[in-house]
């Protein structure tokens, strides 16, 4: 078979991404491109953010047989690649550190960031305070609301939170009001954004940053299983924990590889998530995918339980893949997504966030006596912490105090 | 023929209203205000739900405008509507691409053929225009470049190869609506702007009052000016009141006319 090699140089994964910007931003795009591309060869730069990874993340994050899930799903070997013990409880981490190394290099003095779940948030105001930069996140006033621990997080490290009241109040606008943050203050400004979505080359560069996780668990299974998976699974909002994952696999013709998206109250309803299974390409913050709009195209608010996967786009490279048909991407339900959060957490011990209990949600759906023989690893990419309030609202456990 | 084509050679005025704002019924009041003053240019933006190079004025604007479920189809029937009286006034079509797109490039060009004399389509860099470029330009539609303060002189050399109509210089490095003008960073940037393209230069982004213009005027080389976010603001300033809001309109287009 061919070797994957997108995206092209200008930023194109098939006919997906681009860079559809006003020309306001469009020379800071080029020029972040350029310096990307220098860094990548820089040795100095790997080696810098090696030393983070092993020393400041914990990485590389363990594989863990999950063993009593796996009993009670009485079909596949189940590991999961456990990126919720990092260092800020997600994998969120991993791209920021990469980004303000970058940003450091290209003699940046400010930093901004969207945040829907905050994780991205929490991750980016914890490189700011570690390299002392100054640091503001968007957040959307819904999100705000039902994310409080970690805005407490993020000003307890030294963060300005601005809340974003427009649209739906969500991480849609808090990625609009962080673009309009950094068209107007181009020059002593860098924008980490904590997805693979975006104009090029933030797709690409935050995959390659996220692709850490793949690597490690491609070395770790072969290790333990002397194989490769059979199956790879991982949520989907805009895509970076997925791509990290999926990345390092896309030439394994055998790994098959599934994406699970937020169907918030279902796929069919208004109230969804699932850009890939609901929507059709389009134009949405400088790149051209899947994204859920109307005949006018007019983007639709999406809905779902989970603030980390609350958005109606996703990542070019995912369109991709889904029109190549190398990954296959399906919903899950917030209700489904609940009861797999409870699954998980009374099975094995680990409380996992709402975004990767999607995918826990589809393995346990989708495998239940099936698969036997198989292995399978889930990307568990967040842990439940911040989630709790949440959580216990919809499951009606009065959690106050 | 291209109205475009025969802009004045100084103090051309070009007015930005959003189509369908606040009401479709509204609008077609306020673009008929606007164009009885017959400025050089009327803009007319297309409401889009997530407008990231327009600051929250127009955002807002665009918002009401949505919210009264005001489709595509309908601001292009009002638009044809209103060219009736156009006269000399060009009609500029401002928008984002995923509108020009989920329409169809085709049908999109079709419609305001005739009607139209340039279209701005915000976030369509150069680097993706060529095959829209090439379909407007069979139909005697330019497509307007916007310059940035960040455009080099080689990009901008590059970006204005062949361009007509004019050039929509923004003057503050920043979004629609922002506050500050650097007269002199303007001035340097047109004089070099106007030694690339023939074309007329208009300064827009940030400029509110008849000081503004004059200012402009006086202390840069700039052909004209663009006001958009001003002309909306007094709308919200009034309560929203449309007749109070229709006077001071009248009052404003009066005063920037110099």
């Amino acid at each position: 078979m061919k070797t994957y090699k997108q995206p092209n140089t200008v930023g194109r994964f098939g006919e997906f991404g681009g860079m559809y910007v006003s020309e306001t931003l469009m020379p800071l795009l080029l020029n972040l491109d350029k310096s990307y591309k220098k860094i990548q060869k820089d040795k100095k730069f790997k080696k810098e953010l090696n030393d983070l990874f092993k020393n400041y993340v914990g990485r590389p994050s363990s594989l863990h047989y999950a063993k009593n899930l796996s009993k009670y799903i009485n079909g596949p070997k189940v590991y999961f690649k456990r990126d919720e013990l990092n260092h800020t409880g997600a994998h969120k981490i991993n791209n920021c550190l990469g980004q303000i190394l970058l940003a450091k290099k290209m003699g940046k003095t400010r930093i901004i960031a969207e945040t829907g779940a905050g994780q991205h948030g929490v991750a980016t105001a914890t490189v700011c305070a570690l390299f002392g930069l100054p640091c503001y996140i968007y957040m959307g006033s819904k999100d705000i609301e039902r994310q409080k621990p970690n805005v407490f997080r993020m000003k307890l490290l030294g963060a300005t939170i601005i809340p974003v009241e427009s649209g739906s109040k969500s991480l849609k606008d808090a990625m609009n009001e962080a673009l309009r943050d950094w068209i107007k203050n181009v020059r002593d400004t860098f924008y980490i954004i904590g997805s693979t979505a975006g104009p090029h080359p933030y797709p690409k560069m935050v995959r390659d940053f996220q692709s850490v996780i793949g690597k490690e668990a491609r070395e770790q299974i072969l290790k333990v299983e002397k194989k490769l998976p059979d199956y790879l699974i991982a949520c989907v909002g805009g895509g970076s924990n997925a791509m990290g994952l999926f990345y390092p696999f896309l030439n394994d013709k055998k790994v098959k590889i599934i994406g699970v998206e937020a169907a918030g109250r279902g796929a069919k309803t208004e109230e969804t998530a699932a850009t890939m299974t609901s929507g059709t390409p389009g134009i949405l913050h400088g790149s051209y995918s899947y994204v859920l709009q109307d005949n006018d195209g007019q983007i639709k608010e999406a809905h779902s339980i989970s603030a980390g996967l609350d958005y109606p786009g996703v990542g070019p490279e995912h369109s991709h893949l889904k029109d190549i048909k190398r990954v296959k991407y399906f919903g899950v339900t917030d209700k489904e997504a609940l009861e797999a959060f409870q699954t998980c957490s009374k099975l094995e011990g680990i409380i996992p966030a709402l975004e990767p209990s999607h995918a826990l949600a589809y393995l346990i759906k989708a495998f239940k006596n099936k698969h036997k023989n198989k292995v399978v690893i889930l990307n568990m990419c967040g842990r439940g912490d911040k989630d709790l309030f949440t959580a216990a609202k919809a499951i009606g456990f009065d959690a106050d105090e | 023929m291209n109205n475009l084509d025969t802009l004045p050679k100084k103090k051309i005025l070009s007015l930005f209203m959003t189509c369908g704002f606040p009401t479709l019924s509204q609008s077609k009041r306020i673009f008929n205000e606007m164009l009885s003053h017959q400025p050089d240019v009327i803009e007319f933006g297309l409401p889009f739900s997530d407008p990231m190079a327009d600051g929250p004025i127009i955002q807002e604007a665009n918002k009401l405008a949505l919210n009264s479920n005001l489709s595509t189809q309908q601001s292009l029937n009002l638009i044809k509507e209103l060219s009736k009286s156009k006269n000399n006034t060009s009609f500029v079509i401002m928008c984002y691409l995923n509108t020009v797109r989920k329409f169809g490039v085709d049908k999109f060009i079709k419609s305001i053929k005739n009607i139209v004399d340039g279209i701005i389509i915000v976030d369509l860099p150069f680097e993706e225009e060529s095959e829209i470029k090439k379909a407007l330009s069979k139909n005697n539609i330019h497509l307007i470049k916007l310059i940035s303060p960040m455009t080099d002189k080689k990009r901008a050399q590059k970006l204005l190869k062949g361009s007509k109509g004019f050039i929509y210089y923004i003057s503050a490095t920043g979004i629609t609506g922002s506050n500050k003008l650097d007269y002199k960073e303007i001035n340097k940037n047109v004089k070099s702007l106007k030694k690339m393209s023939k074309i007329p230069v208009l300064v827009g982004f940030g400029i509110k009052s008849k000081k503004d213009v004059l200012e402009i005027s006086k202390k840069t080389n700039a052909d004209g000016v663009i006001i958009g976010s001003a002309l909306i603001q007094k709308y919200f300033d009034l309560k929203m009141d449309i007749n109070k809001y229709l006077m001071a309109l009248k009052k404003l287009i009066k005063e920037v006319k110099v």
